[in-house]
């Protein structure tokens, strides 16, 4: 037999095989319960796949020190992609054959997301609360995805109607990254304005990575605004908002929840003082803690050597969802069971001031309530419950 | 007419960053023929090693800041001694494809600290600005011009005046007829390294109160590619010309036109300024001589 025919025997026999083993069928060992992540640790957005998957570990690590959940370990499968689909397919195809992954939760970024996500439902895993503001991961409805953020567009009509309504503001202008993020943003400063019979006035983005705001702040400045909503992130809030004041125009600025950080006052200093936010869970700032916040930031420190952020109470929230899900859905845990128990669960608010999640049989789509918040003496302070 | 000029500041501050790291691709690119693609890394590295020199080990930034030019310089000629070297004599593919991955290493290297890749930081400098008339200017854009200026004449000094900067010169326009004269062109090799990541790390330092310190810094480079480009890839002065140009056209054209026309402009303008002058803005001079 020639190599070639000794070869295609081979694949065909191993396709066969593998077509005959029923997708959806994962083998729960007795005493662990993998989680895989494909997660973002040396990418564009590392700086908040590392906090998220130390906020899960540090949960799952609770979870184990307390005997497991019903004697199984939960052990944290991390595969790194670094925004990148192509390692994103390989990391999650290692993870369902390899790992064998239970469910996965926080995956990192929307190309990883819609890259991978077919993977992992086909595989018959549960696809949870992955960092994507993309429809596409709660609807269609689908028995296995669900999502825990909603789109910018609901955060963003919500906030801007809010404060448009409450401060009177005539002139609503918006600086955006000219990508997905800043589209759907401004869809849903649209839709806010259109309830409102408001117009945007003026509109002006900026490239990936810009270094130099002062042609968008001029723009604004001459279009004579007096709210600008920001489609950006840390960075470029800070640049924007400091070109503002720098050239002495004093106007107000809402920045979505990317913006949400306290690395925003950090960098900013003075230059963002005043700046409006919306937070869709809130920073863990150690000052003013209650005890149970405060213990828990310390066990944080303590176990990575960092200060916690939003982004690890982001991880940790996530993690404990799962924990507690798997608790209620009882000793025969199948991905299927696990859905089913996520749809009937209510969760309350926790030591961070969370919003209440809450799924249902017809919506997968867990929260889809931020918060207003202003930045008063160097830190973010809420100044609206969760919106409707 | 404020806000013209205004932007129009903004945009040469900006436009000298992009020129600073185009005057590295140049210096390289001139005396070894190796276009680098590990500028931007190496302009990043010298902000985090600027960072670290100022909030780790304590030293105050007039002194953090050239300390950090003067390690990224060494770290630029360790790597020609290492491995650049080694491409000389071998399909100019080889030495591109080095520098693309000495750069991720460096990049790799500072994203494997977690506080580096994790955070942005500022550099204690003041958010100062200042007033001239109606017109405000940031200090880190002066800065930045003024560091410009000063670092583009002490390099023209050098290649004029100084023996060192002659014999650079010289190895660079004919490293063969050079070396039959005697001149130590090797040598010579690893300062214009130790030069082109010196001028990166300058670049880095002096962008660092505008945009912060941060592990993508870098992408800068992207754009001071094209500026290189069009200053001629060989001319220095015209590497800073071509920088402030793309930073001008860039700011104005954020100002006055549409949206979606604004980035396509200062691409499309490099277009026609190519097609006008081949050899780039700095040989337009010379090539008109020849005609």
């Amino acid at each position: 037999m020639s190599m070639l025919r000794r070869f295609m025997l081979a694949l065909s026999t191993s396709l066969a095989l593998g077509a005959a083993v029923p997708a959806g069928a994962v083998e729960l060992a007795a005493d662990e319960i993998v989680v895989g992540t494909v997660s973002d640790l040396s990418g564009p957005i590392a700086m908040l796949g590392v906090p998220v998957r130390d906020g899960m570990l540090m949960r799952f690590d609770e979870a184990n020190a307390g005997g497991g959940v019903h004697g199984r370990r939960i052990r944290l499968a991390v595969e790194d992609a670094g925004y990148d689909p192509k390692r994103a397919v390989l990391a999650a195809r290692k993870l369902v054959q390899h790992d064998k992954a239970f469910a996965f939760i926080a995956n990192m970024g929307t190309p990883v997301v819609m890259a991978t996500m077919p993977i992992i439902l086909d595989a018959g895993r549960l696809h949870l609360f992955p960092f994507s503001p993309h429809r596409a991961t709660y609807t269609p409805l689908h028995p296995l995805k669900f999502q825990n953020f909603a789109p910018y567009y609901d955060y963003m009509k919500a906030a801007t109607a809010h404060l448009v309504r409450a401060r009177g503001y005539a002139r609503t202008c918006l600086l955006y990254q000219d990508d997905d993020y800043g589209l759907e943003v401004m869809k849903g400063v649209e839709a806010a304005l259109e309830g409102l019979t408001r117009e945007l006035v003026e509109r002006t983005s900026y490239k990936r990575g810009a270094t130099d705001f002062s042609s968008q702040i001029a723009r604004l400045r001459a279009a004579r605004c007096d709210l600008v909503v920001l489609a950006t992130v840390v960075r470029e809030t800070v640049a924007a908002m400091a070109e503002a004041r720098k050239i002495g125009w004093d106007v107000d600025m809402l920045v979505t929840a990317s913006g949400y950080s306290a690395q925003t006052h950090a960098l900013g200093g003075a230059a963002v003082e005043g700046l409006y936010g919306v937070s869709v869970l809130p920073h863990p700032y150690a000052e003013g803690a209650s005890v149970e916040l405060a213990a828990w930031i310390e066990r944080y420190r303590a176990r990575f050597n960092a200060e916690p952020n939003v982004w690890s109470v982001m991880g940790y929230t996530l993690a404990d969802l799962f924990v507690r899900t798997a608790e209620a859905t009882g000793p025969a845990l199948t991905p299927a069971a696990f859905a089913r128990a996520l749809e009937s669960m209510q969760f309350t608010p926790d030591i961070f001031g969370s919003p209440i999640y809450r799924f249902s049989a017809e919506d997968h789509l867990g929260n889809r309530h931020g918060r207003l918040a202003q930045i008063r003496n160097g830190r973010w302070v809420p100044i609206t419950d969760y919106l409707d | 007419m404020l806000a013209f000029v205004q932007v129009f500041t903004s945009g040469v501050a900006i436009g000298c960053v992009y020129g600073l790291v185009a005057l590295s691709f140049v210096l390289i690119y001139k005396a070894t023929e190796t276009v680098s693609f590990m500028q931007g890394d190496l302009l990043m590295v010298g902000a985090f090693t600027g960072l670290a020199l100022n909030l780790l080990l304590g030293l105050p930034l007039w002194l953090a800041a050239p300390a950090a030019v003067l390690a990224v310089a060494v770290l630029g000629a360790l790597l020609e001694r290492l491995a650049l070297r080694r491409a000389i004599g071998q399909p100019h593919l080889v030495a591109v494809l080095l520098t693309f991955g000495l750069g991720m290493m460096l990049r790799g290297s500072v994203a494997s600290i977690p506080a580096a890749a994790q955070e942005t930081y500022r550099l204690p400098i003041a958010a100062d600005t200042l007033a001239i008339g109606p017109l405000v200017l940031a200090a880190s854009h002066v800065w930045v011009v003024v560091v410009t200026l000063v670092l583009a004449a002490a390099l023209a000094a050098f290649f004029r005046h100084t023996r060192t900067g002659r014999v650079l010169r010289a190895c660079s326009e004919d490293a063969g007829t050079a070396a039959l004269l005697g001149w130590p062109v090797a040598r010579m090799h690893t300062l214009a390294w130790a030069l082109g990541a010196a001028v990166a790390a300058v670049a880095g330092l002096l962008l660092a109160p505008v945009t912060f310190v941060h592990l993508n810094m870098g992408f800068v480079a992207l754009k001071a590619f094209p500026a290189a480009v069009l200053g001629g890839l060989t001319s220095l002065p015209g590497a800073l010309l071509g920088g402030v140009f793309l930073g001008v056209v860039e700011a104005l054209a954020g100002l006055l036109l549409p949206e979606g026309v604004k980035d396509v402009v200062p691409y499309a303008l490099l277009m026609v300024a190519l097609l006008l002058f081949p050899q780039g803005l700095g040989a337009g001079r010379a090539a008109r001589a020849s005609v």
